[in-house]
């Protein structure tokens, strides 16, 4: 450290470029995290407040719950701890000022999915629902009244929630029947067993279902296979990944540069008599401090940010995949300097005091 | 006591028409408590011999003993452990690192080994070389003197056996020169050391307890003092 620490000191500037590259790289990092994990949230959230393991839908939905048609009977086939109906839709809903895409979750109020209201009350008559709280960024709120595209039917805000969006989309939860109404119309009477799954928790994932046509499909999986979640997340994280490559080449040459620079410098202190380990040790803590000092300001850069973005940006910073990712682009830096230390052993002292 | 031995050394660069005999087949023994002048022109092995004598450099055939030690028969590793214990060099090139002040050259060995001066010792060899004042400076704000001062201070500090040095009076002017060289003769008189100096600068023989002559890689013992004249 004692090498290292002198070095930088004397050499702020020099120093400072890399450390400077190091915090840009770890801020791209730190905030495609940050963007990932808030659009996984924006497709997921509603689902994860469930606490379910499994959701049933019909072989023939490919594990699309909008594509998935069953009714209250099916439940005679499925045999879990604790089960939850769910008939769903997608619409737009306007109160007159806004318009959004909303999805309608159409369920049983005393069952496991029901969200806990955060504001407001729960919905006890026809065509009252319980709203994403996001909604109310977007100028919904108590009381409105919310017009559908594609129904007659009229929804009133009676409360909200917190975390209830799915697949990008803010969740308005309403009973069965209403969903039934909003999806059927006229023919919302002869549906009324009409759901789109059945949402399970239980311990024992096998042998959930006794019926050929339907599909017992975890949560994760089912998470997986939203529309664009998986496309999504594998693009941001080929990206971050494709940043840890780019700051260890970074580091690599900058801090072979470096030690090119320094070959008689520590060819006089080889000739000296100190060791190669004492030598490369000081590169790699000196690395250590770089990538330290670069991480933890683009750490501190990337939360400020965050806390400045106006809320429709989706970043929501996960502590501990910054963490994580903030360990590994220190783990990443100090293999790149690998090459200086290989350089450094190579150094045939005599040839640095020049015989 | 012997601290110092080659036996039979010999190196030549290169090979055919090209080979250059820098040091003809050398035997050459140093005792404690000796300061030994190295003089010969330019071009007539006196660092070969140096670099060999620090194990720097392989010799082509021949051991070199120090305390014991063949280098010889050691690695690299181990040689550089023994350079780091028992080896103070004062190299013809500047040997300070570029981003450490004076102070911190000398703190540098504190890292690396026990056994270096106490703070007492240090004090007084910063008064002796003259540049206590310097000890927060970096190298480029000295001047050449001031430089191969500090060089001499970061191979005494270490408290080695052996004190090789390679033109240590170049950079200084005749009164530092002399000044260096007292206190090279003291150094080596009081810690009991070994020390040799690589130089043309007759003048500076005076000081040494043995003269050798190198010319065209042929060591010879040029003059000695006798014992009783000390
Ligand atoms: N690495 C080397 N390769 C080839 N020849 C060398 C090398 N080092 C020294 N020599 C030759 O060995 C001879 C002695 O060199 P050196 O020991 O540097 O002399 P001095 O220090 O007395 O000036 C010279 O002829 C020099 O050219
Ligand atoms: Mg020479």
């Amino acid at each position: 450290m004692f090498l290292a620490w002198n070095e930088i000191k004397k050499n702020k500037l020099r120093f400072m470029l890399i450390i400077g590259v190091l915090m840009l790289v770890s801020y791209l990092v730190f905030f495609l995290s940050g963007l990932a994990n808030g659009l996984e949230n924006m497709n997921r959230e509603s689902v994860d407040k469930w606490k379910a393991t499994s959701i049933i839908l019909t072989d023939e939905s490919d594990k699309s719950m909008s594509q998935s048609s069953m009714t209250l009977e099916d439940i005679n086939d499925i045999d879990a701890k604790e089960i939850a109906v769910i008939g769903q839709i997608n619409a737009i809903a306007g109160n007159g000022d806004e318009k959004t895409n909303v999805s309608i979750f159409g369920i049983y109020k005393d069952e496991f999915i029901m969200p806990t209201v955060t504001e407001g009350e729960i919905f006890s008559h026809a065509n009252e629902v319980i709203a994403s709280d996001s909604l109310k960024e977007e100028g919904f709120k108590l009381g409105d009244e919310l017009h559908l595209s594609s129904s007659e039917e009229v929804l009133k805000i009676v409360g909200f929630t917190d975390h209830a969006r799915f697949n990008a989309a803010p969740v308005l939860y309403g009973d069965l029947s209403t969903f039934q109404r909003v999806k059927f119309g006229e023919a919302a009477e002869a549906n009324k067993d009409s759901i789109n799954g059945i949402v399970i928790r239980t311990g024992d994932q096998s042998n959930l279902v006794q019926n050929d046509s339907l599909e017992a499909i975890e949560i994760e999986t089912f998470i997986r296979n939203l529309p664009g979640y998986t496309e999504q997340n594998l693009t941001l994280n080929f990206m971050i990944y494709f940043l840890f490559g780019i700051s260890a080449v970074i580091v690599a040459i900058f801090l072979y540069v470096l030690t090119v620079q320094k070959v008689s410098i520590f060819g006089v202190m080889k000739a000296q008599g100190i060791s190669n380990r004492y030598l490369s040790r000081s590169v790699i803590a000196q690395t250590f401090i770089l990538a330290a000092i670069g991480v933890a300001v683009g750490f501190g850069m990337a939360l400020i940010t965050g806390a400045f973005l106006p809320s429709a940006v989706p970043v929501a910073f996960d502590l501990v995949t910054m963490l994580i990712y903030g360990l590994v682009l220190i783990v990443v830096a100090i293999a790149g300097a690998v090459f200086s230390v290989l350089t450094i052993v190579r150094i045939d002292p005599l040839k640095a005091i020049g015989g | 006591m012997v601290v110092l031995e080659l036996k039979q050394v010999k190196k030549t660069f290169g090979s055919g028409h090209m080979q250059v005999e820098a040091m003809k087949e050398t035997n050459f023994q140093a005792d404690r408590g000796e300061l030994i002048a190295i003089i010969g022109p330019s071009g007539s092995g006196k660092s070969t011999f140096l670099t060999i004598v620090g194990g720097l450099l392989s010799p082509t055939s021949g051991d070199v003993i120090i305390n014991g030690n063949n280098l010889t028969e050691l690695i690299e590793k181990q040689r550089s452990k023994i350079r780091l214990k028992e080896i103070g060099f004062i190299l013809q090139a500047s040997n300070l690192v570029p981003f450490l002040t004076v102070a911190n050259q000398l703190k540098l060995l504190d890292q690396v080994k026990k056994g270096n001066m106490t703070k007492k010792e240090l004090e007084e060899l910063y008064e002796d070389l003259g540049i206590g004042d310097l000890r927060t400076k970096y190298p480029a704000d000295l001047s050449g003197g001031e430089r191969q001062r500090v060089a001499i201070a970061k191979a005494l500090y270490s408290n080695p056996s052996i004190i090789l040095a390679d033109e240590p009076t170049a950079s200084l002017d005749s009164d530092r020169a002399y000044e260096v060289m007292e206190l090279l003769k003291n150094e080596t008189k009081n810690k009991n050391t070994t020390t040799i100096v690589v130089t043309h600068d007759i003048r500076l023989v005076g000081y040494c307890d043995k003269v050798y002559n190198m010319t065209d890689g042929m060591l010879t013992l040029q003059d000695e003092k006798s014992k009783v004249n000390q």
